[in-house]
């Protein structure tokens, strides 16, 4: 799918949707984007197929189950009372040889992230120390960072330009020397407000990574990317995450999130 | 006039019609060699305008040994491909100053600098430019730049740069070089055993572009300004573009040096410049015109082409030499050019036609072996050796008559007071020699014959040996560098062995049983776990397996159409029982990822073990070192979880935690993503091939020992497993191609004397030569090398050449004086004094090359003289001496009318 295609989409499907007459300020697309890429609902429940290809176009394989639980109970973007603390359980199903392990955040806006990985075969639970995001989630081209959402206060947001389709935001990191990129520039949907790609450049200021959505769905009045893309092209490898069965506001108990039910999945829920 | 008739007859063609046009002769020789020059010259200024030509093209690339479609290489490649390794630059950094060494707040800040100087080291691949060339960022390896695991607290593993930013004070430095030390895969490759030095290892996108990458850096250390540390810069890729520098230089300097050297000694022999000028302008007109058809042909400069001038140059000279020699002789009785020269060429034609198809036969002989560039090497001598002839026959014979009268005539007096007053110190030693080899036969023969005995005891100790380092002078800065580093770190000289499936093995078809055996604990598993109607559910899987006739794949696809049709009507308390049933399928597939598996893990570990046992093996990294750091990270640290979890599962989970890390990439250096090809790497001290033959040798006695799980197959590969291929076929394919024109040498001579003994007896100076010299190389324990190997072929050129001369000579003279005896003292004025003055000549002038800062130019030098030395020193004392003994052999038709 290319971008107009999925531009073409993106409008008939939200043609009902508020038409903004002016430009919004930067803090809103941010927020309203941070709230559409991570709130959205109470909680959520989605199936994904990860498959990455190296440079060599050998694949692998990963199915798992997001689940996730907001702190705060409103969604609403004013004073962006949307944002706070977020809960998310990731249980693998395969490969095999990988199926129930579970990684869980415990997101937090003013503190570090708690995470836990759960080992099955070693019946292991271990915390993660939450020194550095910014690496590899299981071995593809996503960050762990770009799977739990990075925080907002964490980069300084520009507007660059907008066209008929797009506001285009500059994002510059607040410690630099946090992390690899030097800044990351991202096509925002103007109706949908999803970031339809984005650009990693680093500290030479090349272009090393992009992340575009291939796929969106309005799902429960949601808009929904349901197929990313992460490519690396430092590495020529490349990360296709393939979401399935999105459900928003399910009712995900608050219990599921704790360290005691990481050994046992909540299997009604990951079906 | 009477005279000229007589001798024009007994003259070739070809030396007649030269001296009957000199000037000819000088054209014809001066526009094929200016127009050979053009074309290989002119492309270089403008390669657009002529792109139909070719231009000189360096080739410094040892894997060029080997032809490209030679199967190690292919596979080299194709291995280098599938597991991502690249071409490194290596950059060693000490601090012989500080107590911390390199792990200092200064030192470690200059790395960090360095590493992210080297990160932005791309530019737009000259022939790509969509593509970036350079320095490959992620596969680079520095404290900046690799991840650490450890501890972080009680209960939690820590994922982090093992340098992030440079330390705030020493105790943290100290901190970064503890964490190092206890990642297996960084201790001994990024920090040294001793944790007082540093290496980075910077990977290229092509290897040629080391040079440049080693000028970039060494810029940037120098705006470091006074520093504590060394650092050092090597690698492979680095010594081999640093080698094709060098070896221009030799090209430019030594070579010319050689030819200096060889004029003043010509000058000194012959006392005229005007007779010197020839040979010079032979040897150099054969030297430019052999390399100018080597690059039109659009072969390449190499180790071995490069070689090629300084082969020519003696012989061309020989030669001229000896047609100079024998008409400064014979002017003095003659006193006409032209009568004298076509007495001395009717005499000599005949031995140097023979002596440059013997010298020919030698290097093309070269032809047959195995190795592109030593083929090249051969054929082109060869070609180089025919020009020196024709330009010899006729070129000198031409100039000699241009020559005018009175120059001959002032000459002449000089000459002949001296010869009446006193000879030469020379020629009187040379006369003492001929009664010596008369008097004393027995003795030289019994001399000979034990030294011969010493030189195979020589032989049979030769080492055969070579390592592209040491073609550096020991205190080369690639050889510094390459010391210091390997003193240090684990080692530089990468091998890999590949271990993988082998697809021809014989596939195990009875699999029923041990699957249904899982299958029940499976099913057990399912019902222990609550899972609804699991029982009934397995139990079809069951069927299906124990009724199908088929393969494994075509069971497979039943299985899986059972379950889909399973998912599609289960009930919804049955949805997770069928998900179980596919997870034992899914398992089940994934048996094949067999560097998952325990076992072969714990083999593969075995293995390593044994080659970490090598002496000459500094280090080894593995997949089962990866697992095993990772597994004790996991476990708290504990030395004792140092080890491969117990299931294939365990194993797959803690793959994928190491690839929770910055480098999730690293993983595809070890194995491939399918799991059934795994890559041991192994880090040798030296680049010797008989350091890495040893462990070739050891390591398959060892699988020979221990048998591999899984039908596997282990394989070498990488840059010092491909020098050990080339080195072996050179072995091999010398000895043939010496062997093979050794003989075609011997009918040859068998034809030229029209008798078996002389043939024999001729071949006696070479066998004498290249059995001694290969006898010292192995007393004095020189490597059998590249450069020693090629000498053999030299050796045929030369102390055949000085065979043929004595004996064309002994005989003639033998049957114009009477008898051997009578023979004895004529043959030791002239024509031995040609031989000794062509030895001393050659042989000193190619001394020289002892300046080269290239060890193979030295050898070459030494071993030329030597040969020189030794072929002189046997034919003119050991063939007299065996004539002497043994005349009625060699002289039946002369002795046979004094009787």
């Amino acid at each position: 799918m290319t971008l107009q295609q999925l531009f073409l989409g993106l409008s008939t499907l939200l043609a009902s949707n508020i038409i903004f007459s002016a430009t919004p300020s930067v803090d809103e697309i941010v927020n309203r984007t941070n709230y559409t890429s991570y709130y959205q609902g109470q909680d959520g429940k989605a199936k994904v197929k990860m498959t990455i290809t190296d440079a060599q176009n050998r694949t692998r394989k990963r199915e798992f189950v997001i689940l996730r639980r907001d702190v705060p109970t409103t969604d609403a973007i004013e004073n962006n009372a949307y944002e706070g603390d977020q809960k998310m359980y990731v249980y693998f199903s395969r490969p095999a040889d990988v199926n129930k392990m579970v990684f869980m955040v415990l997101k937090k806006t003013k503190a570090d992230d708690d995470r836990w990985l759960y080992l099955p075969a070693l019946d292991l639970v271990k915390r993660i120390a939450a020194s550095d995001k910014r690496t590899s989630f299981v071995g593809s081209d996503f960050l762990y960072e770009d799977v739990s959402g990075r925080n907002l206060a964490a980069d300084t947001h520009a507007l660059i330009g907008t066209d008929d389709n797009y506001y285009i935001i500059e994002n510059t990191p607040v410690n630099p020397d946090e992390v690899e990129f030097s800044k990351y520039i991202m096509y925002i949907h103007k109706t949908t407000f999803l970031p339809v790609s984005t650009e990693y450049y680093d500290k030479q200021g090349k272009k090393y990574k992009t992340y575009t959505a291939l796929a969106v769905d309005t799902i429960e009045g949601h808009p929904t990317i349901t197929k990313s893309e992460a490519k690396n092209l430092n590495t020529g490898g490349s990360t296709l995450m393939e979401y399935s069965s999105v459900q928003y506001d399910v009712g995900i108990p608050d219990d599921i999130f704790s360290e005691r039910n990481l050994r046992k999945p909540p299997r009604k829920l990951l079906r | 006039m009477t005279h000229q008739n007589y001798d024009t007859r007994s003259v070739n063609p070809i030396v007649l019609f030269s001296i009957n046009h000199p000037k000819l002769i000088t054209w014809l020789m001066m526009i094929f060699t200016v127009v050979i020059i053009s074309l290989a010259a002119l492309p270089n200024f403008f390669p657009k305008e002529l792109p139909f030509l070719h231009s000189i093209k360096v080739d410094t690339d040892p894997e060029n040994m080997l032809a490209d479609d030679e199967h190690a290489r292919v596979y080299n490649q194709a291995m280098k491909k599938e597991f991502s390794l690249s071409d490194i630059v290596v950059v060693g950094i000490t601090n012989e100053h500080n107590a911390q060494g390199v792990f200092n707040t200064k030192t470690l800040t200059n790395i960090d600098k360095l590493t992210k100087f080297a990160l932005s080291l791309t530019w737009p691949d000259a022939d790509q430019p969509e593509k970036t060339a350079g320095v490959i960022g992620i596969d680079l390896l520095s404290p900046s730049t690799v991840d650490n695991i450890e501890q972080g607290g009680p209960g939690t593993v820590n994922f982090s740069w093992l340098m992030p930013s440079p330390p705030a004070s020493d105790a943290e430095a100290l901190l970064i070089r503890d964490r190092a030390k206890k990642i297996p895969f960084l201790d001994g490759t990024l920090i040294s055993d001793d944790g007082q030095a540093l290496a980075l290892y910077i990977p290229l996108t092509d290897k040629h572009l080391s040079y440049q990458l080693r000028e970039e850096l060494l810029t940037k250390i120098a705006e470091f300004g006074d520093i504590e540390e060394s650092y050092y810069i090597t690698g492979l890729p680095v010594a081999e573009d640093t080698f094709g520098v060098e070896m221009f230089k030799q090209m430019a300097i030594s070579a010319p040096l050689a030819m200096l050297v060889i004029f003043l000694l010509l000058w000194w022999f012959f006392k005229r410049l005007i007779f010197v000028t020839s040979p010079m302008i032979v040897a150099m007109v054969c030297a430019l015109s052999t390399m100018g058809l080597l690059i039109i042909t659009g072969n390449t400069i190499h180790i071995m082409s490069s070689m090629i001038p300084i082969f020519i140059m003696p012989i061309a000279i020989l030669d001229a030499v000896h047609i100079l020699s024998d008409f400064f002789d014979r002017y003095n009785s003659i006193r006409d050019k032209r009568q004298t020269i076509i007495h001395v060429m009717s005499e000599l034609f005949t031995p140097m036609l023979i002596t440059s198809l013997t010298t020919i036969a030698g290097f093309a002989s070269l032809a047959l072996t195995p190795i592109p560039p030593v083929q090249v090497f051969g054929i082109f001598i060869a070609i180089g050796v025919f020009l020196a002839w024709i330009w010899s026959i006729t070129f000198i014979p031409a100039f000699i008559v241009s020559i005018p009268d009175e120059k001959l005539a002032s000459f002449i007096t000089s000459i002949d007071s001296k010869d009446k007053n006193n000879k030469t110190l020379m020629a009187r030693l040379l006369i003492k020699v001929g009664q010596f080899t008369y008097h004393h036969a027995l003795l030289i023969v019994l001399i000979t014959v034990s030294l011969s005995g010493v030189a195979a005891y020589g032989i049979s100790q030769i080492n055969v040996n070579d390592n592209p380092i040491k073609w550096f002078a020991e205190s080369h800065p690639i050889r510094v560098a390459d010391r210091v580093l390997n003193e240090h770190f684990g080692g530089t000289y990468m091998a890999y062995l590949a271990l993988e499936v082998d697809q021809n093995a014989a596939v195990d078809t009875d699999f029923k049983p041990a699957l249904l055996a899982r299958l029940a604990i499976a099913a057990k598993q399912a019902k222990a776990d609550d899972y609804a109607n699991s029982e009934v559910i397995f139990s079809q899987l069951q069927h299906t397996i124990q009724n199908h006739q088929g393969d494994k794949a075509s069971l497979g696809n039943a299985l899986n159409a059972i379950i889909n049709t399973g998912f599609d009507n289960a009930a919804d308390d049955e949805f997770d029982t069928w998900d179980q049933a596919q997870l034992f399928i899914d398992s089940e597939g994934q048996r094949s990822q067999i560097f998952k598996q325990p076992k072969t893990l714990t083999y593969l570990e075995g293995l390593q073990n044994y080659i970490n046992s090598l002496g000459v093996v500094g280090k080894s990294n593995s997949l089962s070192d990866v697992v095993k750091t990772v597994h004790r990270e996991l476990l708290l640290g504990k030395a004792e979880e140092f080890r491969i979890p117990d299931s294939s599962n365990a194993v797959a989970q803690t793959l994928i935690t190491y690839q929770n890390s910055h480098r999730p990439h690293d993983l595809w250096h070890f194995v491939t993503p399918d799991y059934r090809k795994t890559s041991l790497w192994v880090q040798l001290k030296s680049g010797d091939n008989e350091d890495m033959d040893y462990v070739e040798k050891e390591v398959a006695k060892y699988i020979a020992s221990h048998p591999m799980p899984h039908n596997l197959q282990a394989n070498w590969f990488g840059l010092t497993h491909i020098n050990v291929v080339w080195q072996e076929k050179m072995v091999t394919g010398m000895f043939e191609s010496f062997t093979g024109s050794f003989l075609v040498v011997l009918l040859m001579m068998i034809l030229l004397f029209r008798s078996f003994s002389w043939g024999l007896l001729s071949m006696i100076p070479l066998t004498v030569t290249v059995g001694l010299i290969y006898g010292i190389i192995g007393l004095i324990g020189k490597d059998y090398d590249m450069p020693v190997a090629v000498l053999s072929s030299l050796s045929i050129g030369l102390a055949v050449d000085y065979a043929i001369h004595f004996l064309s000579r002994a005989r003639e003279y033998a049957e114009r004086y009477g008898s051997w005896e009578a023979a004895v003292e004529p043959l030791f004025s002239e024509p031995a004094m040609a031989i000794s003055r062509n030895a001393i000549v050659v042989g000193v002038g190619f001394l020289p090359l002892l300046a080269a800062p290239l060890v193979p130019y030295q050898t070459v030098g030494v071993f030329i003289a030597a040969i020189l030395f030794l072929a002189g020193v046997s034919s003119l004392i050991i063939l007299p001496a065996l004539i002497t003994l043994m005349p009625k052999l060699f002289f039946k038709k002369i002795i046979r009318p004094m009787q």
